[in-house]
């Protein structure tokens, strides 16, 4: 660990001099220097020559004279940020031969010093983030030939400075975000063999070119959101090595056929908050390191994407578009499915999902499915959570539910049942059938022994899971005092009401112990036990 | 123009529990762990093993690195300098290199 020296300047310690009022701490025969927010004007002239850190952050230096950091050879670590630094002259760094880390973000620089950084051979970071930088001039980072990691974010760039960034061999990282970019043109990166991410969010792309992405031959991440894309960017087609791509929040209608062809390290995908109507069907095909793929409001989509070649995908989500039917090899393509959400979708018939195996949630609320057949979930051991509602569903198999161990939550409520087979649904803890006019058969508590939530269609139905004959009879005035008091607060806070999301949570925390239903419409004097109805 | 009197360095909002709330445009916020409380400060750059996040409202953070071993990083999954003693590839850190990559110990890089 560092020895802390005074800031009283002791000369002849010579290297663990240490300037007025900064901090410093040795560093073995070196010396870390800390003169931040000392409202400084310019560097302290009687720097340690053994210095090889040095904060000037959040001072009032306006200019860094040429030479005035000349003898710091041992310096690895400028910080400069937050000062009012607009110009920086040819020969500022000069000396700096062990530079590594250049910080400079959050100044007023125009432009990219032209000459400054010439020939710091051993920068590996440098920040030039958050200024007002509009322009960077060719050879402005010439000699950087170990230049690593480049900020250039926040500031006024209208476009890629695609021959400055030509001398940059061994950059790996680079954040051109929060600028004012509208075009990448052809070959803008082509001598950026080595970069493995690219920032390019925040911008205003409304267009690339075919070939803009030519030479990125290391690129793993690719960040194109928040732009103004008006055509899906096929430009990523020579990206091989490209894992996590995200061009969420553009102005994109479509995803062509074959759209990821050349990504076959693709693990994440990220474009909602894209008006996108249609999708080719096989858009996604051939990503077999591909985990979640969610489409939202695909509206033109009326068939089931072809996922051949996908087989890694764990979450699947298309929802509001118009598929009608599911193909029978759903399964056999998506072995490892744990989630598959295909609500809002006009599905009519289900194939069997009994090769899902890994299959924990199953949304498909909002279609118009008619019938469950005895070997629809047969085989979903690790299936918890089922929701069916606002479908169309009138006929259950008598087997329909009986093979799925692990459900604990279904959700048939707004469909067209008269009869429910409870064989199977003993692990139930949630249940809703409300929204099942016809279905009046009275359900017994044995055959639902852990179910501790449930929204039925009457309130007769209830009975059996409250108890309705309480002691000394006034257990209904209690109820319904607290059931008004219920509504009113209701009225002033809408999560009053106990909901699924919040069942949800409490889910995770297990059973409760003590087994309280909550069962509604809650039994009452209007609503007797007894079913007058008979 | 400064803030608020009571409010710390660079901070253009603060509350006397939690600190800095807003910092000043280009600063980043930064959640200091005081016992059981997070205190706000501002910063210019953010600490080790946190990078910033800029975004286009100014709401500008420190969010902390994903990545094994790393002490600073670029974003979430790619650092850029790893802890003593480790190489670093494509952003990650290793205590050997990868099988098929060439050590290069000048600068700790496979």
């Amino acid at each position: 660990a560092g020895v802390r020296v005074d800031g009283s300047g002791d000369a002849e310690a010579g290297r663990a001099s240490c300037p007025g009022r900064c901090r410093c701490e040795l560093d073995g025969l070196l010396l870390r220097v800390d003169c931040s927010d000392l409202e400084l004007r310019a560097v302290p002239s009687d720097l340690s020559v053994f210095t090889s850190y040095l904060d000037l952050s959040m001072n009032n230096m306006t200019l860094i004279s040429a030479g005035a950091l000349s003898s710091l050879h041992f310096l690895q670590e400028l910080r400069l940020p937050g000062n009012d630094l607009s110009f920086i002259p040819k020969g500022a760094f000069a000396g700096l031969y062990n530079l590594k880390v250049l910080m400079l973000q959050n100044n007023q620089l125009r432009s990219v010093p032209a000459e400054a950084f010439n020939n710091l051979h051993n920068l590996q970071s440098l920040r030039l983030d958050a200024n007002h930088i509009s322009g960077v001039p060719a050879g402005s980072f010439s000699g950087l030939r170990s230049l690593r990691h480049l900020w250039l974010d926040d500031n006024a760039l209208t476009e890629v400075p695609a021959e400055a960034l030509s001398e940059l061999p061994a950059l790996q990282a680079m954040t051109l975000a929060l600028n004012h970019i509208r075009h990448v043109p052809d070959h803008a990166f082509s001598a950026l063999g080595r970069l493995v991410v690219l920032h390019l969010n925040n911008n205003r792309i409304v267009s690339m070119g075919t070939n803009c992405f030519h030479g990125l031959h290391s690129l793993e991440t690719l960040d194109l959101n928040y732009n103004q894309l008006m055509e899906f960017p096929t430009a990523i087609r020579s990206l091989r090595h490209l894992k996590e791509l995200g061009f969420h929040s553009n102005k994109i209608q479509s995803i062509p056929d074959h759209a990821f062809t050349g990504n076959p390290s693709l693990t994440t995908v990220f474009f909602y908050d894209n008006p996108i109507q249609s999708v080719g069907r096989t858009a996604f095909q051939n990503l077999p390191e591909l985990r979640t793929l969610s489409l939202n409001g695909a509206a033109e989509l009326n068939e089931f994407p072809d996922l051949t070649g996908t087989r890694s995908l764990e979450s699947l989500t298309i929802t509001g578009a118009r598929i009608t039917s599911l193909p029978t090899s759903v399964c056999e393509q998506l072995p490892n499915l744990q989630l598959l959400d295909l609500s809002y979708n006009q599905i009519q018939s289900l194939p069997s999902f009994s090769a899902c195996e890994s299959l924990q949630k199953l949304d498909l609320h909002h279609n118009e499915v008619e019938a469950l057949e005895e070997n629809t979930f047969t085989g979903l051991t690790s299936l918890r959570f089922l929701d069916l509602s606002w479908n169309r569903l009138s006929t259950v198999k008598p087997n329909g539910f009986s093979a799925l161990p692990a459900l604990n939550r279904l959700d048939l409520s707004s469909n067209q049942l008269s009869s429910l087979p409870l064989s199977g649904l003993q692990t139930l803890t949630h249940l809703r059938l409300a929204g099942n006019g016809q279905l009046m058969e009275l359900i017994a508590r044995e055959d639902l022994p852990r179910v501790r939530w449930m929204e039925l269609p009457y309130a007769f139905q209830c009975c059996a899971f409250i108890s309705c004959d309480r002691k000394g009879g006034s257990s209904w005035e209690k109820e319904e005092a607290v059931e008004a008091a219920g509504r009113d607060a209701a009225v002033l806070s809408s999560q009053a009401e106990p909901d699924w999301e919040d069942f949800l949570m409490e889910f995770e925390d297990g059973p409760k112990p003590q087994h309280a239903v909550h069962c509604s419409p809650t039994p009452g004097p209007l609503r007797p036990c007894r079913h007058l109805l008979g | 123009t400064e803030g608020p009197p009571s409010c710390p360095k660079g901070c253009d909002r603060c509350s006397e529990y939690n600190g800095c709330v807003k910092c000043k445009p280009k600063l980043f916020i930064f959640l200091e762990r005081n016992d059981i409380r997070q205190v706000g400060v501002c910063l210019a750059s953010c600490p080790v093993g946190y990078f910033g996040m800029r975004n286009p409202e100014g709401n500008n953070r420190c969010t902390q690195c994903k990545i094994d071993n790393c002490e600073a990083c670029f974003n979430r999954n790619f650092c850029t300098k790893c802890k003593e003693g480790l190489y670093s590839h494509s952003g990650r850190c290793y205590v050997s290199c990868p099988p098929g990559q060439r050590t290069a110990n000048e600068t700790m890089e496979c």
